[in-house]
């Protein structure tokens, strides 16, 4: 499914990990630990083996009304009870990947600052609308997209509604907001040297797709955010943020006329932005550094973060289902070959996962997971054992079977929340993974079978060399690295 | 210290959550304690278990035991052996994880309807007979060493978390980190790990709650059948609190590689079943939650004092600690941001909450007590969670009407009582030189 890999939950969920206390350890918890950071992508989506009337019963979404207001944004309004809540997400294609030149991360650090101030409304002012009520409202990028995100209790939601259009609309971008900001994140970053595996996927990205613009830090670097001003900012939102390339998506408790009356009210007078939306040409060849061994050196870890990546695919790509079956049976589950290997019969770590990280142009196969310096090649090694083996071998039926029914199983849980619903949504129409999506996700999934995921297996487990990112101890890990390709050495603070 | 009940402010349940909670009750002859709450929204069902057993019952030696027990619950059992617990709930549709804290210890399984049965064979063969061979303990014990050293010895809030609790609790277990010591999780045998399961993990010292697409009655009836003729174990022996009083601040520094400093300091708080828990939840939304809280507008925004600030105040059944961070700028004064922080304390003490700040917090509370209950699995570990802690899974349900009637004069006293400079301990870090090539010792 689609990924939402937004900057902003990144670093929110960083935060939460690092400065809460770790009271409860979650013992097995390779999603939270090694997923974290990965998109949520492939929340278990399928159907559920032969028999179970339950389980083969219809899913669907609550029906969608779409109406567009005089402004010309389109809006999808879905009701669903029984709380009192209501989520809604405004997505526009003015993610990361639409940054200027020489200005990485100015999405970002545009989304953040849009409730910092608006023509009627100081920072303050807004935060106190929300937050009084019980309502939260935040954006944040992705590469293709930035969104803003609002939740309410359903008797605020014109009042929310409102305040989410005069963010968008008329934000003032304060000066003295710009620049704490800007002060802010820098020093963020600074801190950001002491995350390893925050470290690890910078570095990871930037080698997977070199200098195309996937390959760009989504909150920027210090280099290209010390140089933001106010007029970027200014620029970006009215260049880049317009009703014609964006969707409003309300799920919960309000009816749907509700939803598209509050629309037109709240929105306005919205003008700016492109007339159609941005696309970026798709790609699907091998990564920038195919091939070679980038080691990021930070003398005081015990362990190292390794990262291994080659192509994938794009959103809504036909190779969609196979490859989600063979990602499952490879490094999805707790039963996934990856995790047998290296974590049950090894003992080598504590988290490891396989994914596919898919954007609107293009996407990358990938392996995220850690260990103890010392058995830093071994993890390694083993770990492209297992992917070449289903590269050359692909899958037994039986294992495919049982990937399959797992996904089935859990694919309603993708349903169960607003949030979740209204995010389902987004990904149905921005992508045109068609308003069938739900319901036929579970046949579709099913009907493939081992030679489909054979075939999809030869193009994407690493059919090419992966690019290998290793962040560790260098002075020891360097020389167990020997013979898997060129090996380049950078200290930590060129990701800073 | 007086503990008032929390029943003492003539608390009502919540209309929406009283029809949210149609709970069905029942307890086996073994003692095992059976939830069941329907919800027909989609075909999936969350599956909770709590054993009342924690951190909080280990001893030096072993410490770090419940959470590599933990782990071996899923190393296999009589009837399914090593690595079908996993397997068969998988191809069957399910996943499952788990957690360890201080005071119990939570397994969790989301799973298709139907394989409820499987899931019930599947839970009740690991608590009737858990299997521990000598294998698969020495490569789990691997994992947690993984595990430890990537949320600890390679994570600074981690490191502070560690020496933030030596400092805190003298003699209390809450001492020692949920993960344990390294050396402690070197030291654990079979036979340690045994004995844990016999007297931990009997049907009467376990809570089983099932939410989602069931039938309550016939799913009372597969509970019977499945876990029915698991044996009662012995009532496990009561964890005395013998923490003296604490005379003064207490203070540590650890030094690492850092980029910049930051602070950690925990102030001593109630038990969870103080109606001061409650009030401090209040002041805890009051101060860090959402951008015009307290501490994030003054140190973040206005003052430009800190990077973050963040306040954890977990529940816990002893008293536990009021838990703040601050996330410094390179160039910061860690003494002088302790100060602002010190002064924001200070101020809600004496002065207390506007009305306007008080039902904030108090909107934002409810709010966010509905959005955990949206799920299946939020519904179950809710009911858990309050059951654990409080008692009775009850005493959730009328926690909205309790919020709604704190008032101003309580948050004051509340925040004057436990933010007292005697009850802190603070932990400080300095940032070391990171070592720039080998023979760096910073790795010890």
């Amino acid at each position: 499914m689609a990924s939402r890999k937004i900057a902003s939950v990144k670093k929110t969920v960083r935060k939460a990990a690092k400065a809460v206390r770790k009271q409860a350890v979650s013992a097995r918890n390779k999603v939270a630990a090694v997923r974290a950071k990965v998109p949520a992508r492939s929340r278990p989506a399928a159907p559920k083996a032969a028999s179970s009337a339950a389980a083969t019963g219809a899913l669907k979404l609550p029906p969608l009304h779409e109406s567009t207001t005089s402004t010309g944004l389109r809006v999808i309004a879905a009701e669903r009870g029984p709380l009192p809540l209501v989520s809604v997400r405004l997505v526009m294609r003015a993610g990361g990947v639409w940054d200027p030149p020489g200005k990485d991360g100015l999405a970002d650090f545009t989304a953040r600052l849009l409730r910092r101030g608006t023509k009627r409304m100081d920072a303050d002012g807004i935060s106190e609308a929300v937050e009084f009520v019980g309502a939260s409202l935040y954006a944040g990028v992705n590469e293709d997209v930035l969104s803003v995100y609002l939740t309410t209790p359903a008797e605020h939601f014109s009042a929310m509604l409102d305040v989410l259009g005069q963010v968008v609309r008329e934000p003032t971008f304060p000066e003295q907001e710009v620049v704490d900001a800007r002060e802010r994140a820098l020093a963020q970053f600074a801190n950001d040297l002491d995350d390893p595996s925050a470290i690890a996927d910078r570095a990871f990205t930037r080698a997977l797709w070199g200098d195309h613009p996937y390959g760009r830090d989504l909150g920027g670097i210090k280099r290209t955010v010390s140089t933001f001003t106010r007029d970027d900012v200014v620029r970006f939102h009215t260049e880049r943020m317009g009703p014609r390339v964006s969707m409003l998506t309300v799920v919960g408790a309000i009816p749907p006329e509700t939803v598209a009356a509050e629309a037109e009210r709240a929105f306005a007078g919205w003008t700016g932005g492109p007339d159609t939306p941005p696309e970026l040409p798709r790609k699907q060849e091998p990564m920038a550094k195919a091939g070679q061994v980038l080691l990021i050196d930070k003398p005081d870890q015990t362990q190292s973060q390794v990262r291994l990546g080659g192509p994938g695919f794009w959103l809504g790509h036909e190779d969609y289902f196979p490859a989600t079956a063979m990602n499952i049976a490879l490094g999805g589950g707790f039963t996934s070959r990856l995790m047998n290997e290296i974590r049950v019969n090894r003992g080598l770590t504590y988290g490891v996962s396989s994914y596919f990280d898919t954007m609107s142009a293009g996407g990358v196969f990938a392996l995220s997971t850690f260990t103890k310096t010392a058995s830093t090649r071994e993890i390694i090694d083993v770990a492209l054992k297992e992917i070449h083996g289903v590269r050359d071998g692909g899958l037994k039926a039986r294992e495919l079977k049982d990937a399959q029914s797992y996904l089935a199983g859990l694919y309603p849980l993708r349903t169960e929340t607003n949030e979740s619903v209204a995010s389902v949504i987004a990904d149905i129409r921005m992508h045109g993974l068609g308003d069938d999506w739900v319901e036929k996700f579970r046949d579709r999934l099913r009907a493939v079978t081992p030679k489909d995921v054979a075939r999809v297996a030869k193009k994407y487990a690493f059919a090419d060399r992966p690019v290998i990112v290793v962040l560790g101890k260098a002075s020891e890990v360097k020389p167990l690295l020997e013979g898997l390709g060129p090996i380049t050495v950078v200290p930590a603070s060129e990701y800073e | 210290m007086p503990k008032a009940s929390p029943r003492s402010a003539a608390r009502a349940v919540d209309p929406i959550l009283h029809a949210l909670f149609d709970v069905h009750e029942a307890t086996l002859p073994n003692g095992l304690k059976v939830r069941l709450l329907a919800n027909h929204q989609a075909p999936v069902v969350s599956l909770y278990t709590f054993f009342q057993v924690g951190s909080r019952n280990e001893r030096p030696g072993i410490t770090g035991i419940s959470h590599l027990f933990e782990h071996m619950m899923f190393n296999g059992a009589k009837k399914y052996g090593p690595k079908m617990f996993d397997k068969t709930l998988e191809s069957n549709g399910g996943r499952s994880n788990a957690y360890t804290s201080n005071d119990m210890t939570v397994y969790y399984d989301d799973f298709s309807a139907d394989a409820l049965e499987t899931v019930l064979d599947l839970e009740s063969d690991r608590m009737r007979s858990l299997r521990i061979s000598d294998q698969t303990l020495t490569s789990e014990r691997e994992v947690v060493k993984e595990e430890r050293r990537v949320r600890v010895d390679n994570e600074i809030p981690g490191m502070m978390d560690e020496e933030l609790g030596t400092l805190v609790y003298k003699a209390h277990a809450y001492r020692w980190p949920v993960i344990g010591w390294m050396a402690d999780i070197e030291n654990i045998t079979r036979e340690d790990c045994q004995q844990y399961f016999r007297t931990y993990y009997a049907p009467n010292n376990a809570v089983l709650y099932i939410v989602g697409d069931i039938d309550p009655k016939k799913t009372l009836a597969l509970v019977r059948r499945y876990y029915g003729d698991i044996p009662r174990g012995p009532t496990p022996a009561p964890v005395l609190n013998a923490e003296p009083e604490q005379k003064g601040e207490r203070r540590a520094v650890v030094r690492h590689p850092a980029q910049s400093p930051s602070v950690m300091i925990g102030f001593r708080g109630p038990a969870a079943s103080d109606e001061d828990t409650l009030v401090l939840d209040v002041v805890q939304y009051v101060l860090t939650k959402g951008e015009g809280s307290r501490l994030v507008k003054s140190l973040v925004y206005d003052q430009k004092a800190v990077v973050s600030v963040s306040l954890d105040w977990s529940w816990r059944i002893d008293p536990g600690t009021v838990l703040f961070y601050l996330e410094l700028k390179p160039d910061s004064d860690p003494a002088k941001v302790e100060g602002l922080l010190y002064a924001e304390l200070e101020k809600l003490a004496r002065e207390g909450v506007t009305d306007k700040e008080l039902q904030k917090a108090k909107n934002n509370l409810r709010a966010d007590h509905l959005r955990e209950l949206s799920t299946n699995s939020g519904r179950g570990h809710a009911l858990g969670h309050y059951e654990a802690l409080l008692g009775d899974w009850r005493e959730g349900l009328s926690l909205p009407t309790f919020y709604a009637s704190v008032t101003p004069e309580q948050v004051k006293a509340v925040a004057a009582k436990y933010f007292a400079p005697e009850r802190r301990s603070v932990v400080t870090l300095q940032p070391e030189a990171g070592a720039i090539e080998p023979g760096d010792d910073a790795d010890a």
